[in-house]
């Protein structure tokens, strides 16, 4: 008892006797979550305002005679007339380790009912992006655990890499098995105790979703014992815009700690399509001029110094993104697509007709580029993959071509044959990523023909039948494709004597 | 209340108007109000609340009012007039006004400046710090 009231003591001497200063307002008008406040003459853009009853805002539009404020918690009890005062401090979330494996808010409050969050840090949650000298480029690869993508769309560390498509198409999808495969790799890694493995950290930040899809993705986590390497911010659809304005920023600054401490961190921004609808909200309510689509004219620097923020940094860590546009009716010229496009290192774009045909993951190999990734390619994936994107691009020339024509010559025939072959390989269930030296060496099978007597229909069974036979009875050859990281004569001979002996073994079912 | 941006215009140029050295004038205020009632302006209600505004936000700058929950001595409003006008670079002057829910001690405000000393406002921030 006597340390509660030692610390009500120590609270009381923090208190001192000078008079404090406190910079203050009124309400003027108060509706769609958004104040307008006179007074509050030493207001700073984006500083915390305090209301009364607790909630707070934040300072957006700073006019002559007027200040536009978002408040960021519950309206309902705040009125005309009511003071508010600056607080001197931009708003700010909790960062650190401690968040790990929990759900916050946009403010970084928990609300999983897990309880308080041990975190002693707090990062801001605007701040300018690493300038020019501070960075690196990109040369570590981050793997999705997605065959189509890490073969032929690779993703490094400190990239910005859009996933865009129509909605239903496996955006989603994507990001979680990046996320689960980077746990996996976490696990593997740091049960191995080699000293230079760098564990990759994920944000998963929801904007403006249904409370239920945020919950299968927590539950899918879970099932998948990735949440202990997984912050999840949430800013469901029910949130008030501020939130959902917020919510991407305050993932940004959680993942900037992982970065600025010589960690390596993966941020999803789940979508910046709803994103930018809670922006184009907040902006039409404080009066702000619209242009195109009622965006206002900075919806471009909105993404642009969100998505900038992901780096890798000389000397410290790296922050990865990857934000989510979805697209309406595969229209990837619309305002918001087109400028993350051009913010962005990349793009996976995911088509809704291949979904439909059973392509799953549904990934447009002509649209989809990364601009930066192949430079963090490991050698053994561009040995064995090098060729696939070029072969798959022949493939769909050709098999345009072939719906017209009955006669085709051979080589033809050998190439439709072998990219369907390709096509059926890339297919993979979701929430399952392959290790990338299985990816390896189901596509060194590919390359040395192994499939090509596999009937187009069988290949997926094949290939799973590959996967089983290579990770249940070729662990010490898996793990040293794993470590070398290229195909050596050593390793060749050992792929050829493990994809034999499945080959004699294997029957189609 | 806000009005269209020609009438939020004339109300910010009636308030310079109404300025002598940077300090508000009464016969320049009363000169504007005279010319307001010949002229008959377009929203002549929104205008005078603006321009009432305007003034009052800027008189309010040269005032300090002192809340105190006990007795005030002239010599301590003379003191905090004398302070605030030294802050502030510019005449304020100091007027009491008696409220007994600070419990003790002060409460001054400048514009839109509060200085805070009084026992509910320490109460409040520790009850906030809890």
């Amino acid at each position: 008892m006597s340390t509660v009231i030692e610390q009500i003591e120590q609270q009381i001497a923090k208190l001192s006797n000078k008079a404090v200063k406190k910079n203050t307002g009124n309400i003027r008008a108060i509706a769609d979550g958004v104040a307008k406040l006179d007074g509050l003459s030493d207001v700073m853009y984006n500083e915390m305002v305090q209301f009364p009853g607790g909630a707070i805002g934040i300072a957006l539009n700073l006019e002559e005679d007027e200040v536009g404020c978002v408040v960021l918690g519950d309206v309902s009890q705040l009125k005309q007339g009511d003071e508010v005062h600056t607080t001197g401090k931009l708003l700010s979330v909790p960062v650190g380790k401690g968040l790990l494996g929990r759900v916050v808010d946009a403010l970084g409050r928990p609300v999983d009912g897990k309880g308080p969050i041990a975190s002693t840090e707090s990062y801001p949650v605007e701040k300018i992006a690493p300038g020019i000298i501070v960075r690196k480029s990109v040369s570590q690869p981050l793997f999705t655990g997605i065959m189509a993508i890490d073969s032929m769309i690779p993703i490094g560390r400190g990239q910005r890499e859009l996933i865009i498509g129509d909605r239903g198409t496996g955006k989603t999808t994507i990001c979680l098995d990046t996320i689960i495969n980077q746990a996996r790799i976490n696990k593997v890694g740091l049960a191995s105790g080699a000293k230079d493995f760098r564990p990759v950290y994920s944000i998963y930040v929801a904007v403006g979703q249904k409370q239920s899809n945020i919950v299968r993705t927590l539950s899918a986590l879970e099932a998948a014992d990735a949440l202990q390497f997984t912050i999840i911010v949430a800013a469901p659809a029910a949130d008030n815009p501020a939130n959902q304005y917020l919510a991407p920023f305050s993932g940004a600054a959680i993942g900037e700690w992982f970065m600025e401490n010589g960690l390596d961190a993966l941020i999803v921004y789940d979508d910046l399509s709803k994103h930018a609808v809670a922006y184009r909200q907040i902006s039409l309510i404080l009066k702000r001029p619209s242009g195109r689509e009622a965006y206002p004219g900075d919806v471009f620097y909105l993404h642009s110094r969100l998505l900038e923020r992901a780096a890798r940094l000389d000397g410290k860590g790296s922050l990865t993104a990857l934000p989510v546009i979805e697209t309406q009716a595969g229209d990837v010229s619309a305002y918001i697509p087109t400028n993350v496009i051009s913010i962005t290192d990349g793009q996976i774009f995911l088509e809704t007709d291949l979904f439909n045909q059973g392509i799953r993951p549904a990934v447009s190999v002509g649209l989809s580029v990364s601009r930066v990734g192949s430079s963090a390619q490991i050698k053994v994936t561009k040995q064995v993959g090098g060729k696939l994107k070029g072969e798959l691009a022949q493939f769909r020339e050709l098999a345009a071509f072939a719906q017209f024509g009955s006669d085709l010559d051979a080589k033809t025939k050998a190439t439709l044959e072998r990219g369907a072959r390709i096509v059926e390989l890339f297919k993979q269930p979701q929430l399952n990523p392959v290790a990338i030296e299985v990816q390896a060496a189901v596509l060194w099978a590919l390359q040395k023909n192994y499939f090509d007597t596999i009937e187009v229909k069988h290949v997926v069974g094949a290939a799973n039948s590959l996967k089983d036979f290579l990770t249940s009875r070729q662990d010490a050859l898996l793990a040293t494709v794993r470590t070398k990281a290229a195909l050596s004569p050593e390793i060749e001979a050992g792929l050829k004597t493990a994809c034999d002996q499945w080959k004699a073994t294997y029957t189609a079912k | 209340m806000r009005g269209d941006k020609k009438t939020r215009l004339l109300a910010k140029q009636l308030f310079k108007l109404s300025l002598v050295n940077g300090e508000v004038s009464a016969a320049q205020v009363a000169g504007v109000l005279g010319y307001l009632e010949k002229v008959q302006p377009r929203q002549p209600l929104t205008l005078l609340k603006l321009y009432h505004c305007a003034i009052a936000a800027e008189l309010a700058k040269s005032r300090a009012l002192v809340e105190h929950a006990g007795p005030m001595a002239d010599s301590a409003l003379q003191l905090i007039a004398r302070a605030m006008t030294q802050k502030y670079r510019r005449p304020v002057t100091a007027s009491a006004q008696r409220n007994d829910a600070l419990l003790a001690g002060l409460r001054v405000r400048v514009g839109s400046d509060v200085y805070e000393s009084s026992v509910a406002g320490q109460l409040a921030a520790l009850s906030a710090a809890l």
